[in-house]
């Protein structure tokens, strides 16, 4: 095995690793999510799902405001 | 795979939240199977001091957890300077091995009894039990008059089996016994034998006289049996200073 | 109930009515069983030598009726809901999700009444006994076949983040409740067990288990409620739905490491809890991010706190959420917890989450969703100002009683005089606490009073729905 490997064989050696593996991992889904403007706006757009349903007349509300 | 693929795929979301929300309890809950100083080695002469609850002190210990004493006692003393001079020397994770389930609790409403072992009179603990205001005035512990009643042990060796099956070593075989006497003592080890739970639980109520009255086996003279055993069973004085430390 | 004939058939609402309904029964029972118990602490004649009602056996009717009978009613109307309006589907099957309904409720009478008998497995917040666990685990798989079943038949391709939340809630409840309730049964015909594992791992794994039912119960499940709830009462979409993803992700994930603060300075081994506390400080960064993310929605619409009591409420749960959120790391620090833990400061703690954040945000969406599921519109809004002011007191008062007692508790114990003794006895901190076990008692008793009220009120507002409907299908006739 080549001798960089090894590294990942010592006990002692799975906090860093597993530290970077988590960091980059978070940075990799930051970056994905944050980066290119399409990908905005077509994540952006799913926030008005909640309101595609609006069949119902809401009285409540309307006749307080 | 864009994340568009997990929101609009039912089985790409759970499959992945399972492994998101798996990793955490894997990594701090397997290991404490594996790392030898996870629970401390305590022998004296050869013998494992920390032993399984007799048969009165399991009924006793049923008692503790139907009461609900663990709501607002806690056993487990932390290694702080006040804690070690009102309560004694701190817990080790060894002393609580047989507990199924720990009873270590998280709130403190009275005092930690990890070593209330030995501390109170039989009689103190009795006339507590009933009354902790005539012992205590300040006391707010509710009391306890129906720890007078009859003691229930008729399934006592289904208790003892039920320990036996998550690992507790009580003993039915002669070999499981001969091993107990190896591992306890032969004192111990009779007190371990399933086939003599009620013989044994008879005994040590009528010999212990735990709640002022030789001549019924009370709820009381179990749990009272049960609170005298606490954090008693490991001598500290035999082991070198420093020892329990190396485990932490 | 069920012949309310305007709704829109395409929903199964029945079912989402009927969970409405209990959540109120078991919140009024519960939270009365509260302040009972907090009462007996302060003045322990209450406990009147009755074994039933002393206060070790009615502290987990109390936390089981409130997390299990209220917040999980709650959970199971709203999630039943948001998942039937967000994916436009009606709820895939009507049966097993009456069996779901009928079930949980089963189960949660039954713990309760169990316990004050006196049966527990005296493991904290999972005290049930090993029957009531094996029906508990065949209601929540129902739950989570119903849920994916309708995820799966929605006629929108997305997935709103609201039943992410749902989802992973449903999961992590599933894995926490199986694995901390291994148990051996003294046999087949006693309602005694045994637990699998035994001290130091058994302490991990409980505490695993009860701070993910904090975290995925009591707060990933009350996220996915405030993702759909706060946007539709104050009409505006949520905040950054990029910061919803992130969010999601970072807090499912670092929430699974936190429970073993609950055991620092114990015997569970350093490195373990050590990990913990790490974990419970990074897990102040997504926690604030739904925190942000809700009040951001609501900014914008600053206007409508005057005229709109339920908002108030989604506001301060919010506000509760970010505070809690922060107040929890700082106990996990090790030099706080030393302090902190086995004190009453605890206990404020897990109340101003619960009574702060969990309540207060389900009393915000049950007054958007009774409306909506009668059909008709609240019978009085100057009783949810009521209810809401109440509530508020109630936690004010209890979470600022609960600092003084824990805080102070903790003071005295670690307490020297000149010559190195300790200065305080038990028993004199135990003195100290009494008055604010009083103002702790008469915050509980507010906020008694608000849901009793908010009973009242939907009791009201179910009674005229019918009428309006009785009064229409009249004239119809």
């Amino acid at each position: 095995m080549p001798e960089w490997l090894e590294w990942f064989t010592h006990m002692e050696n799975t906090k860093p690793f597993a530290l970077v593996l988590f960091f980059v991992t978070f940075v990799g889904i930051i970056l994905y999510i944050f980066t290119g403007k399409k990908r905005a706006e077509r994540l952006e757009s799913y926030k008005n799902i909640p309101f595609d349903d609006d069949d119902e007349h809401r009285r409540d509300e309307d006749s307080e405001k | 795979m864009k994340h568009e693929t997990i929101e609009t795929n039912a089985g790409w979301l759970i499959v992945l939240t399972m492994i998101v929300i798996s990793i955490g309890g894997l990594v701090e809950i397997i290991p404490l199977y594996f790392i030898n100083n996870t629970v401390e080695t305590v022998k004296v002469d050869g013998k494992e001091t920390i032993r399984p609850y007799t048969a009165l002190e399991l009924r006793g210990r049923d008692i503790y957890m139907r009461e609900g004493c663990y709501l607002c006692h806690s056993q487990m003393i932390r290694p702080f300077r006040d804690e070690d001079m009102r309560y004694g020397h701190y817990s080790l994770a060894a002393e609580s091995q047989y507990d199924h389930p720990f009873q270590w609790g998280s709130k403190r409403t009275g005092p930690d009894l990890a070593r209330v072992g030995g501390k109170y009179s039989n009689a103190w603990h009795f006339q507590h039990l009933m009354n902790p205001r005539s012992v205590v005035p300040e006391s707010i512990m509710p009391n306890y008059p129906w720890l007078k009643e009859p003691l229930d042990y008729a399934d006592i060796k289904d208790r003892m089996r039920a320990l036996k099956a998550v690992g507790v070593p009580y003993s039915e075989t002669s070999e499981e016994y001969q091993a107990n006497v190896e591992r306890f003592g032969k004192d111990v080890a009779d007190q371990l034998n399933i086939l003599k739970a009620r013989e044994n639980l008879i005994a040590q109520a009528g010999s212990g006289n735990y709640d002022g009255n030789p001549e019924d086996i009370s709820e009381a003279d179990a749990l009272i049996a049960y609170l005298q055993v606490l954090g008693t069973m490991v001598d500290f004085s035999k082991f070198e200073e420093g020892y329990f430390a190396e485990f932490r | 109930m069920a012949h309310t004939t305007a709704q829109p058939a395409q929903y199964n609402y029945a079912i989402v009515r009927n969970f409405t309904i209990m959540a109120l029964v078991w919140g009024v029972l519960g939270m009365t069983a509260g302040l009972y118990i907090a009462s007996e602490l302060a003045w322990p004649f209450l406990n009147f030598d009755i074994p039933q009602i002393t206060f070790g056996r009615l502290r987990p009717v109390h936390t089981t009726l409130v997390i299990f009978g209220f917040g999980g009613s709650a959970l199971f109307a709203t999630s039943y809901y948001v998942v039937q309006r967000t994916c436009q589907t009606r709820l895939w099957g009507d049966s097993l999700a009456s069996f779901t309904f009928w079930g949980w409720q089963a189960a949660v009478a039954l713990a309760a009444i169990s316990y004050m008998a006196g049966y527990t497995q005296a493991r904290e917040y999972a005290e049930m006994t090993w029957p009531i666990d094996i029906l508990i685990a065949v209601v929540w798989v129902a739950y989570l076949l119903i849920y994916v079943m309708t995820l799966r038949n929605r006629s929108q391709p997305h997935i709103y983040v609201a039943n992410w939340f749902y989802i992973a809630f449903i999961l992590a409840t599933a894995i926490l409740h199986i694995f901390n309730n291994l148990a051996m049964p003294v046999s087949l015909f006693s309602l005694s067990s045994y637990s699998l594992q035994s001290g130091v791992q058994d302490a991990m794994t409980q505490w695993w288990y009860g701070h993910n039912a904090v975290g995925f119960f009591l707060t990933a499940a009350f996220l996915g409620m405030m993702y759909y709830f706060v946007p539709k009462q104050v009409g505006r979409p949520v905040y950054s739905y990029r910061l919803s993803i992130i969010h999601f992700w970072a807090l499912i994930f670092l929430y699974m490491w936190v429970g073993a603060h609950h055991l620092h300075w114990t015997a569970l081994p350093d490195w373990t809890s050590t990990l913990a506390a790490t974990f419970s400080i990074l897990l102040l960064m997504p926690s604030w991010g739904g925190m942000i993310n809700g009040i951001m929605t609501l900014s914008g619409a600053w206007d409508k706190l005057r005229t709109d009591p339920i908002i108030r409420f989604l506001v301060v749960a919010l506000s509760f959420y970010g505070m809690s959120t922060f107040e929890g790391p700082l106990m996990s620090l090790k030099s706080v917890n030393a302090l902190s833990h086995y004190t009453d400061w605890t206990v404020g703690h897990v109340h101003s989450g619960a009574l702060g954040w969990v309540a207060m945000i389900s009393f915000g969406s049950l007054y958007h969703l009774v409306p909506r599921l009668w059909d008709t519109r609240m019978w009085s809004t100057s009783l949810i100002y009521l209810h809401f002011w109440l509530a508020t007191i109630g936690i004010v008062l209890y979470i600022s009683a609960m600092w003084v007692a824990g805080i102070g508790q903790g003071l005295l114990l670690r307490a020297f005089d000149d010559y190195g003794n300790l200065a305080y006895t038990f028993i004199e901190t135990v003195q100290f606490l009494h008055q604010p076990y009083v103002v702790r008692a008469l915050g509980g008793l507010f906020f008694v009073s608000g849901i009793v009220i908010m009973g009242f009120n939907v009791y009201m507002t179910i009674r005229q729905g019918r009428r309006e409907q009785a009064a229409l299908q009249a004239k119809l006739a």
